[in-house]
């Protein structure tokens, strides 16, 4: 009997749902244009598309368990978006949504000065202001040293400071946009 | 020669297909086609990103493939995304040419598209392998009910959960992320187990159990593909009841006693193989 299914399957989705529930998705930097958390993760359907077209190839899977398995992030540090904005356009579902590059907000930058060079005094280093694509509105330098101050409101979170941070210092940080820091 | 071991039952691979006069090749080259292209197309995405050249036409897995701007988006990702966030006219869009195609033909992706027939068959290869040297495998009977229940279980988890979670167990869609990771950045995640799973469940448990009984994408073109005009068509005074179609049937269907119901793939395995072309596929009476 299907009713008996129907009964069966709703018994495994309240046992998974809790699961699901308990696991609670890692905030991830989603590709640009993407609904905000939990929008997000309702209407991807995990096609791949938005990482096929990705010229840095920035848009990655996780290869591990994970309830938002299927959804694609940003490993900043290791690769940032580059605003092409090709993602938003191929996306089937509409998680991703096409928007001017400047409007992109996927997450803002934490700068641990002690760790910073100009900060701490260690050297001079300009890389995040010079790879910037909005300087001087997201990210000045300030100082006698000319250390970086950002302006999370008018930074788009594209993560080319995290990725241009040199390895010695590792200051900067992108997280997810309205997540506890 | 030695005598043929003495079978309790005919297999699978004892029956021959007679390609000749069926749909066999064709579907053979589609599976092909689909199987590859879940691999090429990545690549040549990957081809056009380094080059800095015209990216193709087509993109996405077979499950959320886009032909030159047609979207033919798989009717269980339409569907729950509609349970998680509400229908919408857009998503109503989106699903149409795909559904269209379902209500036409049925569960046809099943037997004609998803990349992971491929690997059912190299499943069913070793079943009868296994078979011939005397280790005969299990093979359960899950009711088909089962599938009913995975497939309202994962849409009602996706919609409840915050996450769709149907794409981390559904093989087309696993297997055309594997197959992008494989091509992209080499290597294979979490779903290569899932994978895994259903290979071995089919080839030591059950035969094509995965796709019988477990798979919701299954379920839910069964579900959307019951009124399709097309099955399988038996003309009783040629049939000698010799059950070679029903054996062959990855899905459980009987055509030998015209018990078809909206489970069969339309493969037409059951045609290839009929001795007497008693079977042929057309339209439902």
């Amino acid at each position: 009997m299907r009713r008996r299914a129907v009964v069966l399957g709703l018994g495994a989705t309240a046992a998974t749902g809790l699961l699901a529930r308990r696991a609670e998705a890692r905030a991830r930097i989603r590709p640009p244009g993407a609904l905000p958390a939990g929008a997000f993760e309702q209407t991807c359907i995990g096609c791949q598309r938005c990482a096929e077209v990705c010229p840095p190839k920035a848009i990655r899977f996780t290869a591990s368990f994970a309830a938002d398995g299927a959804t694609p992030y940003l490993d900043t540090r290791d690769t940032a978006c580059t605003l092409c904005m090709k993602c938003p356009q191929v996306c089937p579902t509409g998680a991703l949504v096409p928007l001017a590059a400047e409007d992109v907000r996927m997450g803002e930058p934490v700068l641990d000065r002690s760790r910073c060079l100009p900060w701490n005094g260690s050297g001079n280093c300009r890389l995040c202001y010079y790879v910037c694509p909005y300087p001087d509105r997201a990210v000045e330098l300030v100082g006698a040293h000319s250390g970086p101050l950002f302006h999370p409101e008018a930074c788009v979170g594209c993560g080319l400071c995290e990725e241009a941070c040199p390895d010695l210092a590792t200051a900067i940080r992108i997280v997810p946009k309205g997540k506890p820091k | 020669m030695t005598p043929h071991p003495a079978r309790s039952r005919l297999q699978p691979g004892d029956i021959v297909l007679r390609h000749a006069r069926s749909y066999t090749w064709v579907r053979r080259a589609c599976l092909a086609a689909s199987f590859a292209l879940t691999f090429a197309i990545p690549a040549w995405h990957l081809h056009a990103l380094s080059q800095w050249g015209r990216a193709p036409g087509a993109i996405g897995p077979p499950g959320a493939l886009s032909l030159f701007g047609l979207e033919l988006i798989d009717p269980l990702a339409v569907t729950s995304v509609a349970l998680a966030r509400g229908p919408s006219l857009s998503l109503v869009l989106l699903a149409l040419p795909a559904l269209a195609l379902v209500l036409v033909l049925g569960r046809f992706f099943c037997g004609w598209v998803c990349p992971y027939v491929p690997l059912l068959a190299a499943s069913n290869s070793l079943r009868w392998l296994l078979h011939r040297v005397g280790l005969a495998p299990l093979d359960l009977k899950l009711p088909r009910r089962t599938s009913w229940a995975v497939l309202v279980a994962v849409l009602g988890a996706s919609a409840l959960s915050g996450a769709q979670l149907w794409p981390l167990v559904y093989p087309p869609s696993v297997i055309g992320r594997e197959a992008f990771r494989a091509v992209f950045f080499g290597g294979l995640g979490a779903g290569a187990l899932l994978i895994a799973f259903a290979f071995a469940f089919d080839s030591l448990v059950s035969r094509a159990g995965f796709c019988r009984s477990l798979c919701p994408g299954g379920a839910m073109f069964s579900l959307l593909g019951a009124a399709s005009p097309i099955t399988v068509k038996l003309e009783r005074e040629k049939c000698t009841g010799c059950t070679a179609c029903d054996v062959v049937c990855n899905l459980g269907q009987s055509p030998m006693t015209g018990r078809i119901d909206e489970g069969c793939e339309r493969c037409g395995k059951c045609v290839a193989s009929c001795p007497t072309s008693a079977l042929r596929l057309g339209r439902r009476p």
